[in-house]
């Protein structure tokens, strides 16, 4: 019975504590800048070691006669935000940002499509 | 279909408890054969989780398959990064700075209580008791959060790497605030919980695990030392050198002794997680060898290494031809083997308690199905 007693106590207690969760989607939490989510590119060279690295063959990528990068895609129905390309990546030309809301109604927003890929 | 009372015929009856139970923590079916409340046979069905990670392992280079072992454990995904990089490591023979050493400790220690404190909250929860999952989650946020800073995720970390881990320890401040706050969070379920009556009377003496069942079954970890087995690999693990420990050993072998040797581990976690930050304080960061993430070879070989997983025994078999996939990997996982110990211990307990038992082993599929 005491023991009963010390636990509703303590269950009690939660009652004058502060929330601690969000009403999702109204609210958002701030998430760490370290925060592994959209993909981003600029500046690749096109060396392939990103492709070679990622787990889930999710990076294509098109080189014009000039082997300079034309178009560079992420698809994200394979992406399994692991971070590798962006970790191995001689150039540092991968970002990932604390963006995680991605899901769409139309299947081609799942292809992150960027355009060029070199510097200049 | 037997003889019952007054030359009545009783008949068993085949329940199916999942694949879709809220109790079964993922996708396991137990196939149960009762008469009346009791349970007559159990036979677990597995499965439905299967992701096929040791077929993955033969296409895809170990750089490639480093962030999937991660998955396998999605609670403790640490656990399983820690092996695999351990394997190359002892392979290729790369020495480990003592730094990153102790950074592998102290997040090994955090994803345990992590771990745990979700097993804490799910077990009470099939109990019926609701606030205490609120409150063990709440105070796993504060981890996760701490992980998400430092690695980027919150489950698939991604953060060792072959020869240490991914960037210098950071955000110390955050670890020091969950070594205060827990200890007092820990005090609290222990007053809501484990004396509490109707807790009581539904996990003591509710599955018993003798020694030699447990031995025979093929249990480690916590399952095993509440059965009074002293068996912890933490003790001669060579990450853990220089850390003092006490293996948490219990003689309940009930349902009961399971939650109180997690309780009991929670606190030894943070014993071991206080030495570390210790040791970590008193060495610098060292620039990085750089280990080039193409071209990784093992030479031909078997390869085979374990660790003490919060579900128990966890290890890795790797056999190499030489080339840069392996032949063969093979992992094993603690929770393969709980499932298994069901068929047993459900037997003649009643369908009320296999709720109980089952929760009490910490079986998580992701693990079993791999
Ligand atoms: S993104 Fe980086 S790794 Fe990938 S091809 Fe471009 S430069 Fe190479
Ligand atoms: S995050 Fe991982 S899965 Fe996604 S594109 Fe990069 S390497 Fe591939």
């Amino acid at each position: 019975m005491r023991a009963l007693l010390i636990g509703l106590l303590t269950v009690f207690k939660h009652l004058f504590m502060r929330p601690v969760t969000l009403e999702y989607p109204e609210k958002k939490r701030e998430l760490s800048p370290a925060f592994r989510g959209k993909l981003y590119t600029s500046g690749c060279i096109g060396c392939g070691i990103c492709k070679k690295v990622c787990p889930s063959g999710a990076i294509q990528y098109n080189k014009d006669s000039d082997n300079k990068v034309t178009s560079y895609t992420f698809d994200l129905k394979k992406c399994i935000f692991c971070g590798n390309c962006m970790y191995y990546c001689p150039k540092g030309a991968i970002k990932m940002e604390p963006e995680y809301e991605l899901g769409s109604d139309n299947i081609s927003d799942l292809k992150l499509s960027y355009k060029g890929g070199n510097n200049d | 279909m037997t003889q019952g009372w007054l030359g009545m015929t009783k008949t068993t009856l085949k329940l199916n408890l999942g694949p879709q139970h809220p109790s079964t923590h993922g996708v396991l079916r137990l196939i149960l054969e009762l008469e009346g409340e009791k349970i007559l046979s159990c036979e677990p069905d597995i499965g439905y989780l299967h992701r096929g990670m040791e077929k993955m392992a033969e296409k895809l280079s170990y750089i490639q398959y480093l962030p999937v072992v991660d998955r396998i454990d999605y609670l403790a995904g640490c656990f399983y990064s820690e092996l695999f990089c351990r394997t190359i490591e002892n392979a290729l023979n790369i020495e480990l700075s003592e730094r990153d050493k102790n950074i592998r400790v102290l997040l090994l220690e955090l994803n345990r209580i992590s771990s745990h404190l979700l097993w804490i909250g799910a077990f009470l929860m099939d109990l019926g008791a609701v606030s205490p999952f609120f409150y063990s989650m709440r105070e796993r946020e504060m981890v996760l959060r701490f992980f998400e800073k430092l690695t980027g995720q919150r489950m698939m970390y991604n953060y060792f790497v072959f020869g240490g881990v991914r960037n210098d320890i950071g955000y110390i401040d955050d670890i020091k605030e969950i070594i205060k706050i827990l200890p007092n969070k820990i005090k609290d379920y222990e007053r809501i919980i484990t004396d509490n009556p109707i807790f009581l009377a539904r996990t003591k003496n509710k599955g018993i695990l003798e020694k030699s069942v447990a031995a025979n079954y093929s249990i480690t970890g916590v399952n095993l030392r509440a059965s009074g087995i002293s068996y912890d690999l933490r003790q001669n693990d060579y990450l853990y050198k220089g850390y003092e420990f006490n293996p948490v050993v219990l003689q309940g072998k009930d349902a009961w002794a399971r939650y109180k040797a997690r309780i009991l581990e929670l606190k030894e976690s943070l014993n071991l997680i206080r030495q570390a930050l210790d040791k970590i304080s008193k060495t610098k960061t060292q620039a990085k060898t750089f280990i080039s993430p193409l071209g990784i070879k093992l030479p031909e070989g078997e390869y085979y290494n374990e660790i003490e997983a919060p579900r128990g025994l966890a290890s890795i078999y790797i056999k190499s031809l030489g080339d840069n996939v392996p032949y063969r990997l093979k992992w094993r996982t603690g929770s393969y083997y709980s499932v298994n110990l069901l068929k047993k211990l459900l037997l003649g307990e009643f369908l009320n308690d296999a709720i109980a038992i089952a929760g009490s082993l910490d079986i998580i599929l992701p693990e079993v199905d791999k």
